[in-house]
Parts: structure tokens; C-alpha cells; sequence
């Protein structure tokens, strides 16, 4: 086997479980760090209990030299910190992997074809922290954590034949202000947890990763992350929000980067506040942007409608959760289309827009904040907990492609000729003043409301005023529309093809990959935009099919009904709502399976 | 504050658009000293937006030549918030009923006291819900004179066996949060709203005026005739500043003291603390978004 075959195959699933704030997910990052370090891509997803102390998290990388596309089907490796996690999400470890756990803990019951490997994680930190004993200050020994997560990093890089050096380097720097003891008690760990594990391995094989030269510079980073980087680089300088689990990293993320912007951030006293907040900012012409979940969401319905009513510029992103009510707040879900797209009472216009990866999460909040503006109205940003804490490395977006794009404003002839705040135009697009504008003086309104704001419901004026908000629209579903969807797989005639939304592109275009390499025809078509829905685009591509698979990660099948009311294409739904996102392998059997038919 | 550039008159605050109130509504007196109030401090009216919820008094910001937010029932303080926050040179105005601020929107009230932008939120309090037409509102409440059990107080439309909640003491309320500036009006005492109303909005801060504006169609309870016999000016002696007697003045059992009851001078608002933040961490965006992206290497 030569090297550049070896490299190829350098593809492996780390699964990490253990108690929830004992240190799993920490150990996970610092895995992707190191893996990151040796040259890998990564792509990882987690998923939490709602516990803060408790509970158990799941910690998944997938680390391979080329960009992953999801997370990977069964893992390879599970490295299991408690026999709660190993229950839980044993089953995903393939028939023949391997099993890393910590036998301070527990003792799994052994199982043909599973390789398994106990390790006393915690006694052999303890040992190591005994080793420095009086080598530190008695406070700092007090303060000081046994090592378990160097020991866990050590036994976890030996078992993916990973070298050491950059894990040490990683220590060094970490470490090296607070004492050459506490460095060489962290590398002992390290070196301890490695040498551990290979007395075990013998001459048995293990996966391999090897590291890769890097040329390109690369960032590691989640969708919720760059969610909020598309929109300081949309020109967002407000952002007000209520806590919710999964978008409240947005908020904190903002809150320490925004003011570097010049920009405002409020954290409100409820999401009704948060979305008024906004809507006042964006009034006064600073755009602005709020982002929940779906019961958050739901609160800020009525004031989404207003901005649909009274024209104002808006994004509002659905980091979506798991289940109804409560529901699953640290799970994933799409179950949040019908919110976005059927969530007001009456009807105003809005946009909705799904982020597809995580880098797609930077660019399409850019494109909601410059299609907000544009078409002055809200705009529905879809994301997911899967895709919100997902951590991918990516090439940093290339900012010389930012096209920001401003609400179109009244020249200071037209304000001088009798301003119309709402006029009526062909786009259905009317120049909207800003306060502090000479003559632009407007009342803005959610009562319905003649060109200049005044109120009236004549029956002529309702209907004339209902056209003009929906014909922006119209005018974006002509003009613009066909740009937010994305082809990828087989052009031509397809044997299979699949129309999707949101975070599920990379999974459903591994599936494809691996159908397409065994012959079949594959192709899918993945939205960006939801409303308007790009029809056109899709009865295209529809045309082509043979089969249709429509996968969404929702109980009833929100895209499906979508699809039924905009177009007549027959199609074959695939919907779960379970809290965790497809595996490459279950779009695979779909694809055969209707290939066949 | 942003000033016109010449000395406006109340007629140039006079919208074309005419009220919609009944005749003989509070409303209309407010509107009136709202217009003296602005001339007096000569704010330049493109350089002000006054933002409301939805009530009857909520109709108010088309009623004036500023810029204008008539937004959703409760939302107005949000609003408001973000919109002086976002641009703090403008003069910001937020205005509506009792139901709006004391009962829909009353979450927000605590947390605008918390934030303290310069903000006068002018409430006209006319006890009852008008435009839903007459049902028991917050600051409903018995008559102070029938404790006499052959009174029979006014019933209504949603308590037709009488009141079954206690009214809210919104005065009582706003200086409990702390409120920076707390101060009551009466319609028919012009002279006086107007200087309360002045006040206010040369307040520094969250400034909160109650303003009686009695409905005569719905409530027949609290008519100009009785508050005319029960409101008192607050006493010459009263200091302002000391917050446990604003408090006691507030809880009075036997009239409604009309004037200023409470005044935190000086008191922290978001909108230094955000003018701070910006002062101490603006970069130019390009390089900062482009360094924030290394933080990621």
C-alpha cells in the first residue's frame, strides 16, 4: 500500500460518552484540536442532556484528511467515561471496533468482535497529581485537577496511531505560566494514558491517522459562531435576545465582539422584548437581529408580523430544538418549518432562508440581512442544534465576496415632493426613511395604512395595500429566487433525486456520493430559501426524476406539505423527529431502496 | 437633546390627521399640553419619534408631525428601547394607556427602570380598557368615598359582580423599581401637565408621567368631577430625591398627589455604558472582522 493510498483511507469516527460536566465534551476539544494540529478536517456533533451536572453527553468527531461531510455512520472508536454513556450510545460503535473505557468506572460485558480496552482513567490522574505533590504550593495543589482528560487525550491519540508531539506542544502552551511541575505532570498524564493503551494493543491494528502537510489556512469553528460573523459582516449593529438553549451562544458571542463593531447588544427581559428591541433599531435605520429557539419563537410572532405589516427590515434565526412545548431543548430538529413559514396570524409577507452547512451558515445570514433590507421584511433564518454546535474546519470566508446591501431611502427630492413612506410600486418596494431625515416624516404602522402610513381600511385600500407588501415577493421570487438553491450529484436524468432544506446537506450529499460510486444516478437539490419557495427550481429538477425522496427531520413532514401546496410534484417523504440528525447510511438505504422501484 | 433649529410653536407639532377620541376625553388635554410641552423644549421634530402600543391613546404619534412608531399592544418601552439605544441623539417619546404600560407591556417596566435609557413614557391612565370598550383594567378601582356600603361602584363589562382583583398602584410601582423620574398629571390641570410633562422629558433617564385622563363613555367611576375632587399637589416640602418618602406620598389612601413624587439625579443608564463600551472597543470593521476570524486559526 503506498502512502498516497494510506492518506486517502484516513478517515476515522471517534465517539466520546461520559457524564455530563465531567469533562467529555473538554476532552473532545481538545481531540479536535490535536486532529486539527496534524493537518485533518473535522466534523463533529454533540448532543447534551438539558442537565448542567448530570446526565449524559455524546461527543462525536470525525476526522479525516479532506473535508467530511457529516458526522460519519457507526464509529470506530468509543471511548466510554461511564457505563450510563456506553449504554445509551454503545450501539453506535461498529461490530468490530474498538472500546476505550475507563475501568476505574465500570466493566462492560465483553462482545465478539469488539476489541475492548480498560484503562483506570481516573486513578492513573490521580497518580500523576500525587507525583507533583510537592513540587506545587498547597494552594495550588488544592486547586489543581487530576489530569484525567491528558490521560483519556493520550489512550484516545495511541489508539488512532496519532503522534504525541503536537498534544505536548498543545501542553506547553497551555500549561507553561503556571510552572514547569504542573507541564510535566500533564505530559506524564499524556504519555501515561498512551503507553497504557498500547502495552494493551500489541500487535492488534488500530486505525490510523496520519498527519497531513496543511497549506491553506484553516479555522475551526460552529454554525452558531458563524451565524453571528455573516452578521457583523452583514453591517448588523444591534442585537437583542432572550436565553435559550441552543442559540444563546450567538448572544454571548456577540456580546464580547460586537462593541469592537461599534454595535449594541441588549439581553431583554423576555423575547417579546428582544424582538421589539430590534424591530425599534432597525426603525431608526441600524439593522438589527434576534435569534432564538422555537418556543422563543413562537413569542415573537405577533412583532414578526408587524415587521411583515409596517415594512420593517429584520432577521430573526430559529436555532431549532427538539420536540414541542419544552419539547428536547439540547436535541436537534427541522420542526420549525411551519413556524417559519405559516407562524402569523392573518398574512404578511416574510422571508425564510435555511442555513445549509456551517460555513453556509455565514453566507445566508448575510443574504437574509441584504434580502431583509432589500425587500423590507422579515426574514426567518433557519438553523438547528445539530448545525449550531457543530464544529467543522473551514477556509476562512473570503470577505473580498461580502456584498452588504442597504434599504433603498428616499432621495432628499423625492422627501422634498411629498414623502410616501408605503408607496405603491411596481416591486412593490417603497423608499423608507430613517428618523432625523429632513421631510421623511412617517408614522410606521401595523394598523393597515394608505401610502403615506395614515390608517384605513377602505375595502379598495385593504386590498391595494395587502398586493403592494406581497408583490415584494412576487418580485424576489422572479428575480432571485433560483440563486438560493444548490445542485449537487448527477446532472441529467436521475434515477433518484432529492429535494431538502436546511442542515442536512452534507449528510444527504455523502449518501449521494456513496450511491453515485456504486452506479446509481443520483442527484439533489438542497434549499436555501423556503419562502418564496424557488418552484421553478424545483419543477426543474423534479423533471429529471425518476424518483423523489424528500427527507426532513420533522414528524409530519413540513417540507412535504410545502411542497404539495406550491407545486404538483409526486414525491416519497422521509420524515423522523428523534433529536438526532440522519445518518449517511439511512439516506443511503432510501436511495437504493427507491432506485430500485 | 435635538433642538430645532428656530423657535417652533405648539402648532408646528400639529399633525393634519384629527383624533379619534370621544368627546370629552382625557386624551385630549394630553395632546394639547403635549404639543406646548415639545415647543417649550423646542425639540426638532424630524429629530423625534414618539413610539406607542395599541389603546385609544396609542392613536397619539399620527396625531404629531415627529416621526412615529405605532407598533403592537405592550411592546412600546422594547421599542423604544432599541430604537434610542441605537441612534441616542434622537428624542425618543413613548406614550399609551394603562393597559398598554401597566398590564400587557407591564413585564417591560421593571427592566427599562434596569436600563434607564432617555426615555419619557407619558401614560394616559383613564382606568378602564377604552378601545375594547370598557372592560376592568389594571388601575380600575372602587372610589376612594365608598367605603360607605350604599355606594355601589361601577361594574364592569368583564366583573359584572364587581371587582374581583385589587387595583395596581403604578406610582408605588415605578419607585419601588426606581424609576429615575416618577411624577403624576390631570388632564384637566393643563398648566401643570404641561410643566410635568416639560419635566419629564428634560429628565436625564427613564422618566415615568401617570397622567388621569378620564374616558367619559366607559367610566363613570373616575370622572373629571372626581378626580377634580380628589387629587392634591404634592406638597412644597416633599424632596423628591428621598425615596422613602416619594414611596409613603405614593401609598396615600386619601387622595392622588399630583406633581413630581420621586427623582433619581444621575442615576447609571445602558446608553452610557453602551456609549463606553463603544468608545473602548471600536476598531475598523474589515480588519476587526478579519481578526476575529484568526481567533478560529
Amino acid at each position: 500500500m503506498t502512502l498516497q493510498t494510506e492518506l486517502a483511507q484516513t478517515d476515522v469516527v471517534l465517539r466520546l460518552v461520559g457524564e455530563s460536566g465531567e469533562g467529555t465534551v473538554s476532552l473532545g476539544d481538545l481531540a479536535v484540536k490535536m486532529f486539527v494540529m496534524m493537518g485533518l478536517d473535522i466534523y463533529t456533533f454533540q448532543t447534551f442532556p438539558a442537565e448542567i451536572k448530570g446526565g449524559t453527553v455524546m461527543y462525536q468527531i470525525r476526522a479525516r484528511s479532506g473535508v467530511p461531510l457529516s458526522h460519519g455512520d457507526a464509529a470506530d472508536v468509543l471511548i466510554a467515561l461511564n457505563d450510563e454513556g456506553f449504554d445509551l450510545f454503545g450501539e453506535g460503535l461498529r461490530e468490530d471496533g474498538i472500546l476505550l473505557y475507563d475501568s476505574d468506572v465500570f466493566t462492560p460485558t465483553p462482545c465478539p468482535g469488539r476489541t475492548d480496552y480498560g484503562l483506570p482513567i481516573s486513578a492513573l490522574a490521580r497518580i500523576q497529581k500525587e507525583a507533583v505533590r510537592h513540587e506545587v504550593t498547597p494552594e495550588q495543589l488544592k486547586r489543581l485537577p487530576a489530569p484525567k482528560n491528558m490521560v483519556g487525550l493520550g489512550a484516545l491519540l495511541r489508539l488512532v496511531n496519532a503522534p504525541l508531539q503536537p498534544a505536548e506542544q498543545y501542553i506547553r502552551d497551555l500549561f507553561g505560566r503556571k510552572g514547569e511541575a504542573i507541564v510535566q505532570m500533564n505530559i506524564c498524564a499524556l504519555h501515561t494514558g498512551a503507553d497504557r493503551v498500547a502495552e494493551q494493543i500489541g500487535s492488534k491494528r488500530t486505525p490510523r491517522l496520519f498527519p497531513v502537510p496543511r497549506t491553506e489556512p484553516i479555522i475551526t469553528i460552529n454554525g452558531n459562531q458563524m451565524l453571528a460573523m455573516g452578521a457583523i459582516a452583514a453591517g448588523m449593529r444591534f442585537y437583542a435576545g432572550y436565553p435559550i438553549t441552543p442559540a444563546s451562544e450567538i448572544m454571548e458571542f456577540l456580546a464580547k465582539e460586537l462593541p469592537r463593531f461599534g454595535g449594541n447588544l441588549i439581553q431583554a427581559e423576555d423575547e417579546m422584548a428582544a424582538i421589539g428591541m430590534c424591530l425599534g433599531a432597525s426603525y431608526a435605520g441600524v439593522k438589527s437581529m434576534t435569534a432564538s429557539a422555537g418556543p422563543g419563537i413562537s413569542l415573537m410572532v405577533e412583532q414578526i408580523n408587524l415587521a411583515g405589516q409596517a415594512e420593517i427590515p429584520l432577521v430573526v434565526a430559529d436555532i431549532q430544538r427538539g420536540g414541542a412545548s419544552t419539547g428536547m431543548p439540547t436535541k436537534t430538529s427541522q420542526g420549525d418549518l411551519n413556524l417559519a413559514l405559516y407562524g402569523v396570524h392573518n398574512e404578511s409577507p416574510r422571508i425564510v432562508l435555511a442555513a445549509a452547512s456551517v460555513e453556509d451558515c455565514f453566507w445566508t445570514t448575510l443574504e437574509a440581512f441584504n434580502l431583509a433590507e432589500a425587500y423590507q421584511c422579515p426574514v426567518l433564518l433557519l438553523s438547528d442544534q445539530a448545525l449550531a454546535t457543530r464544529k467543522c474546519t473551514l477556509p476562512p470566508p473570503d470577505l473580498s465576496q461580502v456584498k452588504v446591501v442597504n434599504r433603498l431611502t428616499p432621495t432628499p427630492e423625492e422627501r422634498a415632493a411629498g414623502y410616501k413612506r408605503y408607496a405603491d410600486t411596481p416591486t412593490g418596494i417603497s423608499p423608507m426613511s430613517v428618523p432625523g431625515m429632513e421631510k421623511g416624516v412617517y408614522v410606521s404602522t401595523g394598523i393597515e395604512h394608505d401610502e403615506e402610513g395614515n390608517p384605513g381600511y377602505t375595502p379598495e385600500l385593504a386590498s391595494k395595500m395587502k398586493a403592494k407588501r406581497f408583490r415584494k415577493l412576487e418580485t424576489l421570487r422572479r428575480e432571485r429566487a433560483h440563486e438560493f438553491v444548490r445542485l449537487w450529484g448527477d446532472t441529467g436524468d436521475l434515477d433518484v433525486g432529492i429535494i431538502a432544506f436546511g442542515s442536512t446537506e452534507g449528510v444527504i450529499r455523502e449518501a449521494t456520493d456513496r450511491a453515485r460510486a456504486e452506479g446509481y444516478k443520483v442527484g439533489h437539490l438542497h434549499l436555501r430559501m423556503l419562502n418564496p419557495l424557488p418552484v421553478e427550481s424545483v419543477q426543474e429538477f423534479a423533471a429529471r426524476c425518476r424518483q423523489i425522496l424528500v427527507p426532513e427531520l420533522n414528524f409530519t413532514g413540513q417540507l412535504a406539505g410545502w411542497l404539495r401546496v406550491n407545486t404538483d410534484i409526486r414525491f416519497h417523504p422521509f420524515h423522523k423527529d428523534e433529536g438526532i440528525p440522519f445518518l449517511p447510511n439511512e439516506i443511503y438505504r432510501q436511495i437504493t431502496m427507491l432506485a430500485g422501484q | 437633546m435635538a433642538t430645532a433649529p428656530i423657535q417652533l410653536t405648539p402648532k408646528d407639532y400639529k399633525s393634519d390627521l384629527k383624533p379619534i377620541w370621544c368627546a370629552g376625553c382625557g386624551d385630549f388635554g394630553v395632546l394639547s399640553a403635549l404639543y406646548k410641552a415639545l415647543s417649550i423644549c423646542n425639540y426638532d421634530p424630524e429629530q423625534t419619534a414618539i413610539v406607542s402600543g395599541i389603546g385609544c391613546s396609542s392613536r397619539l404619534p399620527g396625531f404629531v408631525t415627529t416621526y412615529g412608531f405605532h407598533g403592537v399592544h405592550g411592546r412600546a418601552l422594547p421599542i423604544a428601547t432599541g430604537l434610542k439605544s441605537s441612534r441616542p441623539e434622537l428624542n425618543v417619546v413613548v406614550v399609551g394607556g394603562d393597559g398598554d404600560g401597566y398590564s400587557i407591556g407591564a413585564g417591560h417596566f421593571p427592566h427599562c427602570a434596569r436600563r434607564n435609557p432617555d426615555i419619557t413614557y407619558l401614560i394616559m391612565n383613564n382606568n378602564t380598557y377604552g378601545l375594547t370598550k370598557g372592560q376592568v383594567s389594571p388601575t380600575s378601582m372602587i372610589p376612594l368615598a365608598s367605603n360607605d356600603p350604599k355606594i355601589d361602584p361601577k361594574r364592569w363589562k368583564t366583573t359584572p359582580y364587581g371587582m374581583t382583583e385589587d387595583s395596581l398602584n403604578p406610582l408605588a410601582q415605578a419607585i419601588a423599581w426606581d424609576v429615575s423620574f416618577v411624577a403624576r398629571a390631570f388632564s384637566y390641570k393643563p398648566n401643570q401637565l404641561t410643566d410635568l410633562l416639560v419635566q419629564a422629558l428634560q429628565h436625564k433617564g427613564f422618566a415615568l408621567l401617570d397622567v388621569f385622563s378620564p374616558c367619559p363613555t366607559f367610566n363613570s367611576d373616575q370622572t373629571e368631577d372626581y378626580y377634580k375632587e380628589h387629587v392634591f399637589d404634592v406638597p412644597e416640602d416633599h424632596d423628591p430625591t428621598d425615596r422613602v418618602k416619594a414611596f409613603a406620598l405614593s401609598l396615600c389612601m386619601d387622595g392622588y398627589p399630583i406633581g413630581v413624587l420621586y427623582k433619581h439625579e444621575n442615576k447609571p443608564s445602558l446608553l452610557d455604558e453602551q456609549a463606553w463600551l463603544r468608545q473602548r472597543f471600536t476598531q475598523e470593521p474589515s480588519a476587526a472582522l478579519e481578526a476575529l476570524f484568526h481567533t478560529f486559526d
